[in-house]
C-alpha cells in the first residue's frame, strides 16, 4: 500500500537534491571535458607593498628599508576548443585501453564467480554445527575491513618470490604477466570472499528449519537439497551479491596500484587504472573523462539487463 | 543442543537456529576442522603483517618458515614506537574518524527519510523501483570521472584540506547504500502500526519519527557502522583533497612508500593501526553487520 | 644560606651549559662566524657558516619574514628520511633567523607530482615551493609556473651558494634556457657498485680466466665485460652470508617505479654518439633535434635492450617486479656482485641495520659500451678505447619556487639556507638525507674539497667512500652526457617506455618491438601536444646548438 500526500517530497527530495547537486555537476563538467580541449593559462603579477604595522607606520628592517610583502594578482584565462569524438575515436586505436579492457575482464569472469562460488560454500560449511564457530566467523570478517591500498602492500611481501612464505612453491607470481593478473584475482577473493561469504551464510541461516527436514523426510540427496531448494530460495541473495561485486570489481584500481603497478608491462593495468594514469598523471583530463563515460555506459547497460531480476526483490 | 543453538543465536543474531543435522561426531571434526583451516588461510595475511611490522627493515624478506617472533627472527617494537609516536600517524586517525563517523551520520540523516519516502509513498511520475535503482547506479560510478570536477568545486569555495570536504564526498558516496537498504527495512516493518498512528492525527512525519524511526533503528545502526567503513577506507579524494590537515589514514598508509620504494615494516604497522577501529566495531555490532550487508534482501 | 645560592647558581650554571650544548638554533658567535645546531634529533650537529655566507637580512635579532607562513611540498619519508628530512632538520633554524613559519609537506611519491600539477594549473597557489624532480620542469618552466630566482640570487641578502660549484650537466637541470629556477640541492645519477671482496677473490680470479680467457676486470670497463663477470657469479654461492646461490646483478625493473632509470643509463653509451657539440647526429638520445621524430628504437638503443634483456638473466626473475627497495635489499644482503643505481645504495651500505656488505661496497662509474651506434653513418662503432657517458638519471630533488607564491623572498630564503656550502656538505655527508655528493665541494681531494676524515665521522667507512666520491665525480664529469628529457609531457612520454621495456624484460614483447611500439605511440603524443612547441622545448631543453 502506498500513500500519497504533499509531504512525501519533504522526505525524498533532500536526498535526491543532493545526489543531483553533488554527481551531475561533476558527470557534466566531466562531459565537457571529454568533448573539448581546455587550456588553462594564468598570468600572475606581483605588487610590492610596504608592511604596516598596527599604528598604520611602515616597519623598518634593521638596515633601514622597509618590510614589503607581496600581493599576488592571478589572472586566469581559459580556452576551450571543440573537439568532437577525438577523445572518443582514441579509445578504439589505443593499444593500452584493448589490453585494459581484457585485464579487467579476465579479472571481473574469474574473481567475482570465484568469490561467489566460493562463499557460497563457506558459508554452507560454516552453517553446521562448529567448534568455536562465532570466533572463526569473526575472523573471517576481518578481511573486509582491511584498507585495499595497504593490503596491496602486502600481499608484495607475501607473494615475494625470493623466499616470501610462498616462494617454496616457486611461481612467479609478480614477474610473470599471467602470473600478476592471477596474483591481483588472488588477493581481491581474499578480500570480498568473506563479503560474500557473510551474506550467503546469514541468507542460509534465515531458511527455515523446517524446510530442509521435511526434504531430509523426502530422501532428498545432500546435492539435490542444494540445487533444487537452497540455491533457487537464495537466487535473489546470489543475484544482489554479484551485482554489487560486479560493480565494484569492475573499479579495480587499489591492488594493482600497490601491488604491480600494473606490470609486468601492462599485464594486471586495469580499465580505471589506466583512466586514472590518464587523467592524474599525464592530466590528459578529455580522454580520462571519456574512458570513463564508457565504462558508466557498459556498466548502466549491465545494470539494466539485471533490470527484471532487480524487480522481484525491489518491487 | 541448547549449546549449539546458542552458539547459532549469538552468531546470526534474531536468527532461527541452524540447520541441525543429526548429530554426528565425526562430521562434526571434520567440519570443524575444515573450518579452521579455512579461517586460518584467511587470517595468515593478517598474521603476516603483524610478523613483518616486528621486523627490522633487513629481515623483510628474508625470514623462513613461518615468520613467527623469537623463533625465526628478532622482533623489534621499533617500527610500532616510531609510527605510533608521530604527530601524523595521530591526525591521520582522528581525521579518518571524524571524517568517517559525520560521513555516515549525515548520508543516514539524508538517507532514512528518502527511504522512508521510498517504502511507504507512492510516486506517480516514476515507479519507486526505477528511483531506487538509480540511487544504486550512483554507486557504479568510476571515481576518477569525478575527482577533478570536486577539486575544483572544493577549491572554488575555499574548501579544499578541509574536513568538511571530505565529509560531504564520503557522504555522497555512501548515500545510495543508505536509501537502498533501509528502505528495505521500512518495507520489512508492518503498516499497521503507522496507519494506527495516523488515524489518531500524528501525520506522516509523526508516524515516521515515532514509529517506524525507532523500529528500524538497528538496521539502521547497523547501515551507519557500514558505511562508516567504506568511508574509512576511501583513498582518491582524500589525497586529491588534503594536504595537511584533512589526510586521512589510507592517505597516510600511502606516504610509506618513498622514493625509494615501499617501506613495508612502516606500512604493515599503519595497516594494522588503520584497522583497529573498523574490526572494533565489527566485533561489537556482528549481529548488525549481517542485518546490513544483506541490504535487507534477507531478512536475517 | 651563602650555601644554598651558591648551590643553586652552580646548578643554574650548569644547566644553562648542558642546555646550551644540546641546544637547538642559532648562536651568533663575537668572531663573525655562526653556528647553527641542529639539536638532540640530529646528533646536536652544529654546521658553522659565517655572516656573509648568510646573509645581509639574516642576523641576531632580525625576523626579516614575521609572519609570513610558507609551504612547502615534498617526497614523503619522514623527519629523518630522504629530502624530507633535512626540511625538517632546518625548519627550526630557519624559523628562528627568519620570523617565519614553515609548513612541511609530505606526499606520497606517487601523488608528488600529480598535487603539484593541480596547484599549478589551476592556479590554486596552495604551495610556495615543491622539492621537484628535474624531468618537471618541462611542465613548470615553459607554462610560467616557476619563479626565476636570478633577481634573489643576485644580490647578497640572502644565504650564498653558487651554480658553480656545479657540473655543467646538473647545471643545465636547474636552469630553463638561460633562467635560473632552482636552488641547489641533491645530485642524482648512477653509477655502477660491486662487491670488491668477491671480485678480488683470487680463487674466482682464476676460475674466470680459465672460462673466459683473459683476467677478471675489478671493476669491470665496458658493459660486456660486466655481462661476462656476472653470469660467471650467476647461480654460485660466492657469498658466505647464506647458504643459497647468489646472483651476478640485481636490478629494479618494476613498472612505474622507476625501473626505466636502469635502461637509459645503461643504453646511453650504446645509443649515443659521442662529439663536440650537441648536434643533429650527436650528444643526442630522445629525439632527432631537426624534426622531434624519436630516437629511441635506434639500432643502438635496440641492441642496449638486447644486452639488458641478458644482463637481467643473472639476476633473480622476480626482479622483474622489484622496485628499488627489493633490489638494493637483495644487493645489501650480499646476494649480487653488481646493482647499478643512485647514491643512497652507497649511503645504505654503511648502515647497518640494512646492510651486510659495509666496507666491501665499491662504486665505479658505469661501464661503457664497447660499440656504439653512429646516427650519421647509420652504422655501429668499435670503440678503441671506450668511454664511459655521464648521466644524471633521477630526480635531483631541488626546489623550485611556485610563481603563485605570496613569499618568494621568504621561500628562497628557505631554500637557500638549505644551499649554503658547509650545509651542503653536511647534507652529502650523512646519507640518511638522501642527498646525494655531486658539487665540487662534496668530492674528496683532489677533486674537490671535502676530506676522508669528514665522511667517515658521519660514519661512512673510509675506503667505501673513496671509490664512491671518484665515481660520482667520474660521472658528472664526463665528457659525453646523457641528456636529460625535459619537455612537456615527459612524465607520458616516460611512462610509455617504462611499460614497453617492463613487456621486454618480462619476455612478452621482443626489444625491437617494444622500442618500436614506444616510438609509435610517443609520436601520437608529441603530435597531440603539439609537434612545433615540443620541437621548440625539446631544442632548449638539451642546450641544442644546430
Amino acid at each position: 500500500m502506498r500513500w500519497t500526500g504533499r509531504v512525501r517530497f519533504a522526505f525524498l527530495l533532500p536526498a535526491v537534491i543532493w545526489v543531483l547537486a553533488f554527481t551531475v555537476f561533476p558527470l557534466g563538467y566531466s562531459l565537457y571535458l571529454a568533448f573539448f580541449k581546455i587550456e588553462s593559462k594564468v598570468e600572475v603579477t606581483r605588487e610590492k607593498v610596504p608592511v604596516l604595522d598596527e599604528q598604520g607606520e611602515p616597519v623598518l628592517l634593521s638596515s633601514g628599508k622597509p618590510r614589503t610583502r607581496n600581493i599576488v594578482h592571478k589572472n586566469q584565462v581559459t580556452t576551450s576548443e571543440f573537439v568532437g569524438l577525438f577523445n572518443f575515436e582514441r579509445l578504439f586505436e589505443d593499444p593500452q585501453v584493448a589490453t585494459a579492457i581484457r585485464v579487467t575482464a579476465i579479472f571481473v569472469l574469474v574473481a567475482v564467480p570465484m568469490e561467489l562460488a566460493l562463499g557460497m560454500l563457506l558459508a554452507l560449511l560454516f552453517n553446521q554445527q562448529l567448534l568455536a564457530r562465532s570466533a572463526l566467523r569473526t575472523i573471517m570478517i576481518l578481511p573486509i575491513f582491511a584498507t585495499p591500498l595497504a593490503v596491496g602492500y602486502l600481499f608484495f611481501t607475501i607473494f615475494y618470490e625470493e623466499g616470501g612464505p610462498l616462494g617454496f612453491l616457486g611461481i612467479p607470481f609478480l614477474s610473470d604477466p599471467d602470473w600478476a593478473l592471477f596474483s591481483v584475482i588472488l588477493v581481491d577473493v581474499w578480500q570480498w570472499t568473506p563479503f560474500c561469504f557473510l551474506v550467503f551464510l546469514a541468507a542460509l541461516q534465515g531458511l527455515p528449519d523446517e524446510l530442509f527436514e521435511a526434504a531430509r523426510i523426502d530422501g532428498a540427496s545432500t546435492l539435490d537439497l542444494l540445487t533444487r531448494v537452497i540455491l533457487p530460495l537464495l537466487q535473489p541473495t546470489i543475484l544482489i551479491v554479484l551485482l554489487l561485486r560486479l560493480a565494484e570489481a569492475l573499479k579495480l584500481f587499489d591492488v594493482p596500484f600497490a601491488l604491480t603497478g600494473g606490470g609486468p608491462g601492462i599485464a594486471t593495468q586495469s580499465y580505471s587504472f589506466l583512466a586514472f594514469r590518464v587523467g592524474l598523471r599525464y592530466f590528459d583530463l578529455g580522454y580520462a573523462s571519456a574512458m570513463a563515460y564508457v565504462l558508466l555506459i557498459v556498466v548502466m547497460i549491465i545494470v539494466t539487463l539485471f533490470f527484471r531480476r532487480l524487480r522481484e526483490t525491489y518491487g | 543442543m541448547a549449546r549449539s543453538v546458542g552458539i547459532a543465536r549469538a552468531g546470526a543474531g534474531a536468527a532461527p537456529p541452524a540447520v541441525r543435522w543429526r548429530p554426528d561426531s565425526l562430521r562434526y571434526a571434520i567440519f570443524s576442522l575444515l573450518a579452521i583451516v579455512v579461517a586460518m588461510i584467511f587470517l595468515f595475511p593478517l598474521y603476516w603483517a603483524l610478523s613483518t611490522s616486528l621486523r627490522n627493515p633487513i629481515d623483510t624478506f628474508t625470514v623462513a618458515g613461518l615468520g613467527i617472533p623469537w623463533v625465526d627472527f628478532e622482533p623489534t617494537l621499533d617500527n610500532w614506537i616510531d609510527q605510533i609516536s608521530t604527530a601524523e600517524s595521530r591526525r591521520a586517525m582522528a581525521n579518518s574518524t571524524i571524517i568517517a563517523i559525520c560521513a555516515s551520520v549525515l548520508a543516514l540523516i539524508l538517507g532514512t527519510p528518502a527511504a522512508y519516502a521510498l517504502a511507504r509513498f507512492n510516486f506517480k511520475r516514476m515507479p519507486n523501483r526505477d528511483i531506487t535503482v538509480w540511487f544504486l547506479s550512483q554507486r557504479v560510478l568510476p571515481p576518477v570521472a569525478t575527482v577533478i570536477p570536486f577539486y575544483l568545486v572544493m577549491r572554488a569555495l575555499g574548501m579544499l584540506d578541509t574536513h568538511i570536504a571530505l565529509i560531504l564526498i564520503n557522504a555522497t558516496f555512501v548515500l545510495p547504500f543508505v536509501v537502498v537498504i533501509v528502505r528495505q527495512t521500512f518495507l520489512d516493518l508492518p503498516l499497521e502500526l503507522e496507519e494506527a498512528a495516523l488515524v489518531d492525527g500524528a501525520g506522516h512525519f509523526g508516524s515516521f519519527w515515532r514509529i517506524a524511526l525507532p523500529l528500524a533503528m538497528p538496521a539502521i545502526a547497523a547501515t551507519g557502522l557500514i558505511m562508516f567503513a567504506f568511508a574509512w577506507n576511501e583513498f582518491l579524494f582524500a589525497i586529491a583533497i588534503s594536504s595537511k590537515e584533512a589526510i586521512t589514514i589510507p592517505v597516510h598508509m600511502a606516504g610509506g612508500v618513498d622514493s625509494r620504494g615501499v617501506q613495508f615494516w612502516f606500512m604493515a604497522v599503519r595497516a594494522m593501526i588503520a584497522m583497529i577501529p573498523p574490526v572494533l566495531i565489527a566485533l561489537l555490532a556482528q549481529r548488525f553487520i549481517v542485518r546490513g550487508l544483506t541490504l535487507g534482501a534477507v531478512k536475517g | 644560606m651563602g650555601g644554598w645560592h651558591g648551590t643553586l647558581l652552580g646548578a643554574a650554571a650548569l644547566a644553562l651549559i648542558a642546555a646550551d650544548a644540546s641546544a637547538q638554533g642559532v648562536r651568533w658567535n663575537d668572531d663573525g662566524t655562526v653556528d647553527l645546531m641542529l639539536g638532540p634529533d640530529y646528533d646536536d650537529a652544529v654546521i658553522t657558516t659565517t655572516r656573509e655566507e648568510l646573509g645581509t637580512l639574516f642576523g641576531p635579532e632580525e625576523k626579516p619574514f614575521e609572519g609570513a607562513e610558507i609551504s612547502v611540498t615534498v617526497n614523503s619519508s619522514g623527519p629523518k628520511g630522504g629530502i624530507s628530512g633535512p626540511l625538517h632538520a632546518f625548519r627550526p633554524i630557519w624559523e628562528e633567523l627568519s620570523g617565519g613559519k614553515l609548513n612541511i609537506v609530505e606526499l606520497p611519491f606517487g601523488e608528488h607530482y600529480t598535487k603539484m600539477m593541480l596547484d599549478l594549473r589551476n592556479g590554486t597557489g596552495q604551495y610556495d615551493a615543491f622539492m621537484v624532480g628535474a624531468f618537471w620542469y618541462g611542465d613548470i618552466a615553459p607554462a610560467g609556473y616557476g619563479f626565476p630566482i636570478d633577481e634573489l640570487m643576485a644580490t647578497d641578502e640572502y644565504p650564498q651558494w653558487t651554480y658553480d660549484a656545479m657540473p655543467p650537466s646538473l647545471r643545465v637541470l636547474h636552469h630553463w634556457g638561460e633562467t635560473p629556477y632552482g636552488v641547489l640541492n641533491d645530485a642524482d645519477g648512477q653509477v655502477l657498485y660491486y662487491r670488491k671482496d668477491v671480485l678480488a677473490n683470487p680463487e674466482h680470479q682464476q676460475a674466470f680466466k680459465t672460462e673466459y680467457g683473459y683476467d677478471m676486470p675489478a671493476p669491470p670497463k665496458t658493459w660486456q665485460q660486466l655481462l661476462d663477470v656476472a653470469r660467471y657469479f650467476n647461480g654460485k654461492n660466492w657469498d658466505a652470508n647464506d647458504a643459497e646461490p647468489d646472483s651476478g646483478m640485481v636490478l629494479h625493473l618494476k613498472v612505474g617505479e622507476q625501473g626505466h632509470y636502469h635502461f637509459q643509463s645503461l643504453s646511453a653509451s650504446f645509443a649515443i654518439t659521442p662529439g663536440d657539440k650537441v648536434d643533429q647526429y650527436h650528444n643526442v638520445y630522445w629525439f632527432d633535434p631537426t624534426d622531434m621524430k624519436p630516437l629511441i628504437n635506434s639500432p643502438g638503443h635496440v641492441k642496449a635492450l638486447e644486452f639488458l634483456q641478458e644482463l637481467h638473466k643473472t639476476g633473480p626473475s622476480a626482479q622483474v617486479g622489484w622496485s628499488l627497495g627489493e633490489a638494493w635489499d637483495y644487493f645489501l644482503r650480499g646476494k649480487a656482485v653488481f646493482v647499478f643505481s643512485w647514491g643512497d645504495v652507497g649511503a645504505l651500505c654503511q648502515d647497518e641495520t640494512r646492510s651486510k656488505i659495509k666496507g666491501v661496497c665499491a662504486a665505479s662509474i658505469l661501464p661503457a659500451s664497447a660499440e656504439y651506434y653512429d646516427h650519421e653513418t647509420g652504422e655501429f662503432v668499435q670503440a678503441e678505447d671506450p668511454q664511459p657517458v655521464g648521466n644524471t638519471t633521477g630526480g635531483s630533488w631541488h626546489g623550485v619556487i611556485s610563481n603563485f607564491s605570496a613569499n618568494p623572498e621568504a621561500t628562497y630564503s628557505l631554500l637557500a639556507l638549505m644551499a649554503i656550502k658547509p650545509v651542503s656538505m653536511w647534507n652529502a655527508q650523512n646519507g640518511w638525507t638522501g642527498v646525494d655528493p655531486g658539487y665540487s665541494y662534496q668530492f674528496l681531494q683532489p677533486n674537490g674539497e671535502a676530506t676522508v676524515e669528514d665522511y667517515v665521522k658521519a660514519g661512512w667507512d673510509a675506503e667505501d667512500v673513496k671509490t664512491y666520491t671518484q665515481a660520482y665525480y667520474d660521472n658528472f664529469y664526463a665528457d659525453t652526457r646523457l641528456t636529460y628529457l625535459r619537455i612537456p609531457g615527459t612524465f607520458e612520454y616516460w611512462d610509455i617506455l617504462d611499460k614497453n621495456l617492463s613487456s621486454a624484460m618480462s619476455g612478452e614483447k621482443s626489444a625491437k618491438q617494444a622500442l618500436d611500439d614506444t616510438a609509435a605511440q610517443w609520436e601520437q603524443i608529441t603530435d597531440r601536444i603539439g609537434r612545433d612547441s615540443q620541437l621548440q622545448d625539446y631544442q632548449a631543453a638539451i642546450g641544442y646548438e644546430g
